[in-house]
């Protein structure tokens, strides 16, 4: 299959390399020439616009920052909807808001594009690994026919419903390892400054109810002081933000995120921003006088 | 002086007329003409658009709802723009964005106009008694031309910095007085569980260290059980969203401020949005 792949960061990188791996063809191009270069060398083909990669492609995947990126790459100038013919298919797998998502999927459809919002879960080591999980909105026969690439890139791929319900998941995701993060530093730096050992105390968690991959991964990688990303914080804060803001938009009262996004505040204005999230235990530790040791 | 107004809302009508009754040369637009249908009456004179009011008036006040209506009143089509000459003066009344107020101000001054930020604080009452607090963001030779103008609106008139200035200072205002209101509440809510009487309470810190402007007012009403709007929580949930936004900008920390938020967002969701903010009280009581 002919795959266009537009975003080379941390996530696309290995995630469009994983395409490779399991025999699609793949078209790449990026703002920054540099970041296409691993894909070349790949043997990925080489495009001078995301509309060439759309003419070169039936399938096109984006894996970018925020709305206005998306939008930029399919709908701008020079973008997928220049090139793309009818009945190309166009998977975001980029977090964005479910409503941006809706708008940008009903903007491509009256060009007579498909577009499916398929935001991930599992970070980079989960995009190397190509077990991400993948949260998939959109028409069901489209989802179907992209099976064997997200089966390339991810293990648990499940649709949730129409356009925009991807990313509502990936809402969720958010909530929950956000607040769950925010809850396990809190927990170690509890523990720290108690007098106790914190390994001891989440090696004990791990057999119990507060079991969670967040207390298993990111815990450990406080407890070794391995703030290095992954998932750097102001990215954490912005897909919190997202959430607020559908929250502010649907009435709703969400008071744990809203507290787990004011400590993404306070990360970001305190140069913790481009750590990952689990530095947030550092936050914690100033908040309170300090390392427990 | 001749002055154009837009938005004769609960606070902007009274507004209107004060400026009027101090003997200036007033002139309307309204969006929707029926809202400036009672000082037409009195012979104001209304406008076809933003642009031919601009063209008429020295200065042009706005007071409108969103960020987005003060762009569009500025720089949309027939906008005050596309109708100002040079050296006249944009004074914004409404709680927009700082950001915006900063834009604004920016693409004014290319073309030689003159912006202020200058939102209030006071509600309906402050605006009808002439007693609003004004917060100003303008560089100073154009503050100084229209602060003849806010002495005729309110009471205190601080100029806080250059443009843009005037909304933060009003951000910080909503934080602080609806996180009050939200405390006020809780308090009210507690005295009731307790089966205590509420006004005996509110009397009594009125008195102390926890007496405020917020337990006055919005205290009273929540005794009274009065929830008819003073003014309407849609605003103050529509001012949160504003500053919650920047501070996450600014990688600022609003815990409090950040659940005040939550409260206000169940406010709506529960359909008391054009009710008073002190339905804060109501969300304690699901």
């Amino acid at each position: 299959m002919d795959v266009g792949f537009i975003g080379l960061g941390l996530m696309g990188r290995p995630m469009a390399l994983n395409l490779i791996k399991a025999g699609q063809r793949v078209h790449v191009w990026s703002r920054r020439r540099e970041s296409m270069q691993p894909l070349l060398d790949a043997g990925a083909g080489d495009c001078a616009s995301a509309a060439e990669v759309a003419r070169q492609a039936s399938i096109t995947i984006s894996m970018v920052a925020d709305a206005p990126d998306v939008e930029q790459v399919t709908l701008g100038a020079d973008g997928i909807a220049d090139g793309a013919s009818a009945g190309h298919i166009h998977i975001d797998m980029s977090t964005i808001a479910p409503a941006a998502a809706q708008s940008i999927a009903a903007r491509l459809a009256a060009r007579g594009i498909i577009a499916l919002d398929a935001p991930v879960s599992g970070g980079e080591p989960g995009a190397i690994a190509g077990t991400l999980t993948i949260m998939v909105g959109g028409d069901a026969d489209a989802c179907a026919r992209v099976q064997p690439l997200f089966a390339a890139m991810g293990k648990s791929i499940t649709r949730i419903g129409e356009a925009g319900a991807g990313q509502v998941a990936k809402a969720c995701n958010q909530i929950i390892t956000g607040v769950g993060v925010a809850s396990v530093a809190e927990a170690l730096n509890f523990a720290a400054r108690s007098g106790v050992d914190g390994a001891r105390v989440r090696e004990a968690l791990l057999g119990g109810f507060a079991y969670s991959r967040i207390l298993e991964n990111h815990g450990q990688r406080m407890l070794a002081r391995n703030f290095k990303p992954g998932f750097k914080a102001w990215m954490h804060q912005k897909d919190v933000r997202i959430v607020m803001d559908e929250a502010h938009r649907l009435g709703l009262a969400l008071p744990m995120t809203a507290a787990t996004m004011q400590l993404f505040n306070a990360m970001a204005g305190s140069g913790l921003g481009e750590d990952d999230s689990v530095a947030m235990l550092e936050l914690f530790e100033r908040m309170s006088g300090g390392a427990g040791e | 002086m001749k002055i154009g107004f837009i938005g004769l809302g609960v606070m902007g009508e009274p507004m209107a007329r004060h400026l009027r009754a101090a003997g200036h040369d007033l002139a309307l637009w309204a969006r929707r003409p029926e809202s400036a249908a009672a000082l037409v009456a009195e012979g104001v004179p209304l406008c076809a658009t933003p642009a031919e009011l601009a063209a008429h008036s020295e200065v042009v006040i706005t007071i409108v709802t969103a960020s987005a209506d003060v762009e569009a009143l500025a720089f949309g089509p027939n906008g005050l723009a596309a109708g100002f000459v040079p050296g006249a003066i944009h004074v914004d009344m409404s709680t927009i964005a700082p950001a915006t107020a900063r834009a604004l101000a920016a693409r004014y001054a290319e073309r030689g106009i003159g912006w202020v930020d200058a939102p209030v604080s006071g509600g309906g009452r402050g605006a009808r008694d002439a007693t609003l607090a004004i917060m100003a963001g303008a560089e100073d030779e154009t503050l100084a031309r229209v602060r003849p103008l806010f002495e005729v609106l309110g009471k205190r008139i601080v100029h806080i910095g250059p443009p843009g200035a005037g909304q933060v200072a009003k951000a910080c205002n909503q934080m602080i007085m609806v996180s009050t209101i939200q405390a006020c509440a809780e308090a009210v809510r507690l005295a009731n569980a307790h089966g205590v009487d509420v006004a005996a309470v509110r009397q009594a810190l009125m008195g102390g260290s926890a007496g405020s402007k917020v337990l006055e007012v919005m205290g009273a009403k929540m005794v009274e059980r009065d929830f008819a709007a003073g003014i309407e929580a849609r605003l103050h949930h529509k001012d949160f969203a504003i500053l919650m936004d920047e501070a996450a900008k600014l990688g600022a920390p609003l815990p409090v401020a950040a659940q005040v938020w939550q409260q206000l967002n169940a406010l709506m969701g529960a359909g008391w949005g054009r009710d008073d903010t002190a339905s804060l009280l109501r969300v304690l009581e699901p």
